[in-house]
């Protein structure tokens, strides 16, 4: 029998995601820091910036957060994006992104490189705890569970990554 | 579908005619078709296993669970729309129910007009194509840009989808980078399907910043919650949804479901089905407007209510648009979701069409149904959609004018043994001079579209029924489950005809596993080719006669599995209003089987009992495969009894045949109507015969038989078509 660990590495990569086991923060910052490569900037979703200050005293000037007024094209093509998950699903190899904001959705749907931090202990065996944590305290405006990077077989059913989402996707499983 | 005046068809899409005749003439279509059905079948295949696994339970429990789910919803839709919008009103979304298309498009088109809005992002939606909303939006002065990679290139190329999931399945890599190259204004190098790829990126980037509207359809609608769920791939359907200030849903009021867990429920099934993939990049869960921005959840019925109100069509109403049911379909392999459909494409087109769209758009496409069955077996809510689909040939055929005038004197025809007795007669001396071995040669120039690519049977001058050898004495050679027993046998009408040594041979083997053979009088045609076009009447007089002659026999069997279809399953909906010959069709059921089935069960010889090498042909030395005659394995549950009884009896290996259970094209009346689809289908069938190496081909049905001998024949294979009742009798021991 897998480990439950095992059996999110082994489905989130099936779905070309690449899965890190970090132990904090700073950790995840070091991980940006290496894929945004020398000089691209980094993407924090506001929530996440206001919860982690770790993250933004790390990156210094490499953060770009979006900017209330047009928050989209604040961070369109940003080389990085950092955002938390609420939940992953080893059934799938899937993240649950709880995003009501449209300042922290922007991160998640319009970075190159997308980073999804998942708390280790909020790794779930299947699908049915999606319907849960939704359901419960009335459902958030806007969800979405993820899974890899974005991308399409409309030419000829071939497997293409990255259309308008990130081309890119790690799942850090922090702790 | 009574009393509703048929919906204007919101674009403008060409006749049938037209359309079926533009398909044939694409190559791309058929070949790449071709590619995309066998890798999602494998694909698909893998993903339903996962998911048994995972679950601990079979892909029947799991869509009879979600088909359930449906049918609960579907039976109080009203109170669980009023849940949803009540959820969702508290949630500050405008939750809106129209009746028909207009009413969408005139409710979208006012919002855009109040709020000065003048271009709208789009995410993938059948619904928006079933209304037309591109059209309306146009006309109100609003530009809609399609977003989905697939749409996008349909809306440059000006065409509307051929499938519900994969739109521009039936181009090729190089027409799109044809049509790139051409709009987009630099060169796109076929090969390259990335860099294609990003282009709907870059060409889009800006409209999505600037776009006041977001349009999206919905894959769910959660009655509990009040939330839309939408599932993509690509990531546009996130940015439609959230990036414009305003986000406009259209959906069908059959997606509500009761609660996120029946959501996630369907999630397990859809990606599976629709693409092959464990589970969609993205599945969005929106409950509510985004801060400072719209949500409008347009709820349509256009039709859906009469569908729900007509029992026979019902369940239709289940379906999650995975586009399973085209993906393995074999005349939608050879000419696409254009002319195998309208706006809904595939088998699920062919019965939703008439009430979306009325009888006349649904009317076309339905003489490409070869009826094989396949579509029923991967449908993920268990819709069953032959059944359906033969519903709404019925109500075609009733209003008129559906069925041709030839067509359906031939019918009328047939359901006179007399009269064929007369009209076979008249035609094997008509064509005697043509006539060679067991094909009749006809001039290919007379007759091209029908006959070219299709040696046609020689009609024989005594029919089997006429035949001393059909009674002549075979001792048993093994005591089975039949020895003694009376076993009526239905000789089929077209191989009574066509093909009179397959009964004859029927006969032999019954009488080698020692069964008392009786050939009952007034036996003519079980009614299947009138029901099949939808001639319920036509049917219904030779189902009476058929039930009359088999009365008072043990057992019941035919070499013909499509006369047994016809007797299990449309009996039941021939006589649903007549109780004493349901009863009496019932009675039967319970006592008929195909050659195949009794010889699997009661009468079942030793092992290795007809392990005889065989002179001319046949014999152990050539290679023997087995085609499965499709109905068998897709209506009756056959699985692979055909192969485990031929290699059990006679002691061979057979070697594989690829998609073996993928129909042969003959379809019935589809090959007098649609020859061009019944070629495309015997062409793949025949393809995978030579791959397979083998020089005698068994299959157990004798319009496949006529159907692939013909084919063989006039492709010039060195290929042996034979019966199983054939194959078999010709190794029961003399002596
Ligand atoms: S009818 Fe069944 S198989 Fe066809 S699209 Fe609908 S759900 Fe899928």
């Amino acid at each position: 029998m897998p480990t439950i660990v095992e059996a999110f590495r082994a489905r989130a990569e099936e779905a070309r995601s690449v899965v890190h086991e970090l132990a904090t923060w700073s950790g995840v910052a070091t991980l940006a820091l290496v894929l945004a490569d020398a000089d691209g900037r980094i993407a924090l979703s506001p929530s996440l910036a206001r919860a982690q200050p770790v993250l933004s005293e790390r990156l210094g000037a490499r953060v770009l957060l979006p900017d209330p007024g047009d928050p989209a094209r604040s961070v369109a093509d940003a080389a990085v994006g950092i955002v938390r998950g609420e939940l992953a699903v080893a059934e799938t190899g899937s993240v649950l992104l709880v995003e009501p904001e449209l300042a922290d959705r922007v991160v998640s749907m319009l970075s190159l490189t997308l980073i999804q931090v998942v708390a280790r202990e909020r790794l779930v065996e299947n699908l049915d705890a999606v319907a849960t944590t939704l359901a419960a305290g009335g459902p958030p405006a806007y969800a979405s569970l993820t899974t890899g990077p974005s991308r399409t077989a409309d030419i000829e059913r071939s497997l293409t990554i990255g259309v308008q989402g990130p081309s890119e996707v790690h799942v850090v499983l922090l702790g | 579908m009574t009393d509703r005046e048929p919906p204007p068809t919101p674009h403008a899409i060409a006749p049938f005619a037209v359309r079926y005749r533009a398909a044939l003439a694409d190559p791309n279509v058929r070949d790449g078709l071709l590619d995309f059905q066998r890798s999602w079948k494998a694909t698909r295949d893998e993903q339903i296993a996962s998911v048994e696994a995972i679950t601990g339970r079979s892909f029947d429990a799991l869509r009879g669970e979600l088909a359930e789910i449906k049918d609960g919803v579907l039976a109080d839709l009203d109170g669980h729309l009023a849940r949803f919008r009540a959820r969702a009103e508290a949630a500050g979304t405008i939750v809106v129910e129209v009746a028909t298309a207009a009413d969408a498009n005139a409710y979208i088109a006012d919002l855009c007009r109040q709020r000065g809005i003048t271009l709208a992002v789009k995410g993938k939606s059948m619904v928006s194509e079933e209304i037309g909303l591109n059209a309306a939006l146009e006309a109100a002065g609003i530009e809609a840009v399609e977003t989905d990679l697939g749409e996008w290139i349909l809306q440059l190329a000006g065409e509307h989808p051929s499938h519900l999931v994969m739109p521009a399945i039936h181009k090729r890599r190089g027409q799109v980078a044809e049509l790139l190259t051409r709009v987009v204004g630099r060169h796109f190098d076929p090969d390259d399907i990335p860099a294609m790829v990003r282009s709907v990126r870059t060409e889009l980037r800006e409209r999505f910043l600037t776009a006041g509207l977001g349009l999206t359809g919905a894959n769910a609608l959660v009655a509990e919650t009040g939330t839309v769920m939408l599932v993509t791939n690509e990531g546009n359907g996130r940015m439609s949804s959230s990036l414009p200030a305003v986000h406009v849903v259209t959906v069908g009021a059959e997606k509500t479901v009761p609660t996120l867990a029946d959501a996630i429920r369907q999630v397990r099934l859809l990606a599976r089905s629709a693409t092959g993939q464990r589970i969609t990049t993205y599945t969005t869960f929106i409950s509510g407007p985004t801060p400072g921005h719209e949500l409008h959840i347009v709820v349509i019925d256009n039709g859906r209510r009469a569908i729900a109100r007509e029992s026979a069509v019902e369940s239709a109403l289940r379906c999650i648009r995975c586009g399973a049911c085209a993906n393995v379909c074999p005349a939608y392999q050879v000419v696409g979701g254009h002319a195998f459909g309208h706006v809904y494409t595939g088998p699920i087109g062919l019965v939703t069409t008439a009430y979306h769209h009325g009888l006349e758009a649904a009317a076309g496409p339905q003489s490409l149904c070869v009826s094989c069955g396949a579509c029923a077996t991967v449908c993920p809510v268990d819709i069953p959609l032959p059944a359906q689909i033969l519903d709404v040939r019925r109500q075609i055929a009733v209003r008129g004018g559906g069925l041709a005038w030839a067509k359906r004197a031939a019918l009328r025809a047939f359901a006179s043994r007399r009269l064929v007795d007369i009209a076979a007669l008249a035609a094997a001396i008509v064509t005697w001079p043509v006539q060679s071995g067991v094909f009749t040669r006809i001039p290919r120039r007379l007759a091209p579209r029908h006959l070219g690519w299709r040696t046609p049977p020689r009609v024989s001058w005594r029919p089997a029924h006429a035949r001393p050898a059909l009674h002549a004495a075979q001792p048993p050679i093994a005591v089975t489950g039949a020895t003694g027993r009376r076993v009526a046998l239905f000789l089929q009408c077209v191989a009574d005809r066509l093909a009179p040594e397959i009964p004859i041979a029927a006969a032999r083997l019954l009488r080698a596993a020692g069964a008392e053979v009786v050939v009952p009088e007034g036996q003519h045609c079980c009614g299947l080719p009138a029901f099949d076009a939808g001639e319920r009447d036509g049917a219904r007089r030779m189902a009476r006669a058929t039930i009359a002659a088999l009365d008072g026999h043990d057992d019941v069997v035919t070499p013909a599995p499509s006369c047994v279809v016809a007797m299990l399953h449309e009996y039941e909906t021939l006589f649903a209003d007549e109780p004493e010959w349901r009863d009496r069709a019932a009675q039967l059921r319970g006592r008929v089987h195909d050659l195949v089935g009794y010889l699997s069960t009661t009468a079942r010889l030793p092992r290795g009992a007809l392990a005889q090498a065989v002179a001319g042909g046949g014999g152990a030395e050539a290679r023997v495969t087995v085609h499965r005659f499709c109905q068998g394995s897709n209506l009756l549950g056959a699985g692979d009894r055909l192969e485990r009884l031929i290699t059990d009896l006679c002691a061979i290996e057979l070697a594989p045949l690829a998609e073996t259970e993928v129909c042969c094209g003959f379809g019935g009346s589809t090959s007098l109507t649609a020859p061009e689809v019944s070629h495309g289908i015997l062409t793949r069938k025949l393809d995978n015969v030579v791959a397979s190496g083998a020089r005698v081909l068994v299959t157990d049905n004798p319009g496949c038989v006529l159907h692939l001998r013909g084919g063989v024949d006039a492709s010039g294979l060195r290929v042996r078509v034979v019966h199983v009742a054939e194959f078999l009798a010709a190794r029961i021991p003399i002596g």
